[in-house]
């Protein structure tokens, strides 16, 4: 392997470790119950009781942030495995066999994706009915389409290479051509493009949570969390930062490991 | 007799009128001889290996007559039956060893790949000592190491012998050498013709050499082709051809090489 020892990467090394140190506490156990509520606390400033305040409930906003990142990165996660899994068979079976079904598929990918994935997240969405399950098929869906169009580009890409027809003179069949020879010499590409997909879903599931569609209460979540903030802005401004910035550091840190690995 | 082509001929229709590759090419290959195709650039040599290795894309191009290995025509096989035949029974090196191995995939791994297809009853360590033999076999020296490395840790001429082995590990009878040395220089050049030569007397495999280079096709091949805009021109023992070419073409072809007086 490359080293990576750049500064991107190092700074992103960093951010995505210490979210994802806050994500595995949070798994493990959080300050206190995340829907206990205490009247006395109502938008109580930071203090050494409460680190990032409390909101409106009186709830601990610190346990409430674990707990929604823990539900952000989860749906990301998944949005991302269902596109990319999708995206990479519908892609390599474009890409490699070409033909009417490539012409067809690519259609259909060309309109759906003319949509941005939020708008077409929030169409499926309103089909499925709202819930944190329905928005990481929805996203994962809406994820498909700019997935398959990589992959096969890719893999046209690679096809037209002669280790392909090496391989196939062997009388290795179709699938193994595809996904022992054809895909490990894509994963780089594959791997960036996971990366950016994954930051993409954080960020949709937080609007989406904050459109009120996502995550629903008393679950925690990032998104929901800013959206509630909204009318306390001015009286108790914490409540706002501390979830906001969590969202801003892990894709920050996300997208700097994915540049930094890009660089090296 | 291993292959027999007969009034071989290819027409393409992908674009707006046919266009004629190859056209009425004919001739045969035994068990264990090394026949040579020569002519220029563009003159369908490479189309014919590519039809004799069932490498011919399906659609858009019309094929004719027929090519016979062991009495079976891979031009109209289903796909199964030459699936077993590549491999297996039918190899091929191409002119770029750069590009014609995996840049991903160990070396071990791809010699092993026509085991793995055809041979699904070896086990891994058989498969090992079978590619590190083969290795072996191609002159390559620590094959050991050259089985771990990976592609761009070798150089063009080790590249050339790892194709040579992955062609030969399950023991074919026919290897197609399309320009094998073209992309080499000249003393490599030497080194995996001399290889080919031995291969050909150790494992008695018949062995299809092509090249636009009339110097290597002598010294290296029993009978010669000689093909000129995809039609066979001439076809003959290596001596006579060159002593006593009968074609116009063949006496051009003939002058111009470069002689080297030492
Ligand atoms: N897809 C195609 N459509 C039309 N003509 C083609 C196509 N592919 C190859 N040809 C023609 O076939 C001829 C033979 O090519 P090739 O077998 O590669 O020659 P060689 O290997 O002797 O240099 C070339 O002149 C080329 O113009
Ligand atoms: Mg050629």
């Amino acid at each position: 392997m490359k080293k990576y020892r750049n500064f991107n990467f190092i700074c992103g090394a960093v951010l995505t470790g210490f979210c994802l140190l806050i994500v595995l506490t949070g798994l493990i156990r959080t300050p206190y119950d995340t829907t206990a509520m205490s009247v006395a606390d109502r938008l109580s400033a930071p203090s050494f009781a409460h680190w990032m305040g409390c909101d409106n409930y009186g709830r601990d906003i610190l346990s409430r942030v674990m707990e929604g990142m823990r539900n952000t990165v989860w749906i990301a996660l998944l949005t991302v495995a269902i596109g990319t899994l999708s995206g990479v068979v519908i892609g390599a079976v474009c890409g490699y066999f070409g033909g009417l079904l490539d012409d067809i598929l690519m259609r259909v990918n060309d309109v759906l994706f003319s949509f941005p994935s939020i708008l077409l997240a929030l169409v499926i969405i309103s089909l499925l009915g709202t819930g944190s399950l329905n928005v990481t098929l929805a996203l994962g869906i809406a994820f498909i389409p700019s997935f398959a169009r990589i992959v096969r580009s890719e893999v046209k890409k690679q096809s037209a290479l002669e280790y392909v027809e090496s391989a196939r003179l062997m009388g290795a069949g179709h699938l193994r051509v595809i996904f022992v020879h054809i895909l490990p010499n894509i994963l780089p590409v594959l791997l960036s493009s996971v990366m950016i997909g994954f930051n993409n879903a954080v960020l949709a599931e937080a609007g989406l949570s904050y459109l009120g569609v996502g995550v629903q209460p008393p679950q925690a979540s990032l998104g929901r969390m800013l959206s509630e903030a909204q009318s306390y802005l001015f009286t108790a401004p914490w409540y706002a930062i501390f979830p906001g910035l969590m969202i801003v550091l892990m894709v920050l840190g996300f997208a700097l490991l994915a540049e930094g690995m890009t660089e090296a | 007799m291993l292959l027999e082509c007969k009034d071989f001929g290819i027409e393409f229709h992908d674009h707006d009128r046919p266009e004629r590759a190859v056209e009425g090419v004919s001739f045969s290959l035994d068990a264990g001889e090394i026949l040579g195709i020569v002519g220029e650039s563009g003159s369908g040599k490479s189309l014919t290996a590519l039809a004799i290795a069932g490498l011919l894309p399906r659609k858009k191009l019309k094929k004719e007559g027929e090519i016979l290995f062991d009495g079976q025509d891979v031009l109209r096989m289903d796909r199964k039956a030459l699936r077993e035949l590549q491999g297996d029974e039918i190899c091929m090196i191409f002119q770029e060893p750069m590009t014609a191995l995996n840049p991903t995939m160990r070396i071990g791994l791809q010699v092993e790949e026509a085991l793995r297809i055809h041979h699904r009853e070896m086990d891994a360590a058989a498969r090992r000592e079978r590619a590190l033999s083969c290795l072996a076999d191609v002159e390559l020296p620590d094959p050991e190491q050259v089985y771990e490395s990976y592609p761009h840790q070798l150089s063009g001429g080790m590249r050339q012998r790892v194709m040579i082995a992955a062609a030969m590990v399950g023991g074919p009878q026919l290897l197609i050498a399309d320009e094998p040395t073209t992309a080499l220089d000249v003393t490599v050049q030497a080194q995996i013709i001399k290889l080919l030569q031995k291969i050909n007397r150790k494992e008695k495999v018949a062995i299809l050499f092509i090249s636009h280079d009339l110097s290597l096709i002598r010294q290296i091949s029993h009978r010669v082709l000689v093909m000129q805009n995809g039609r066979l021109v001439e076809q003959g023992e290596v001596e006579e051809i060159f002593e006593h070419p009968c074609k116009d073409y063949t006496k051009q072809l003939l002058s111009a090489i470069p002689r080297v007086e030492l």
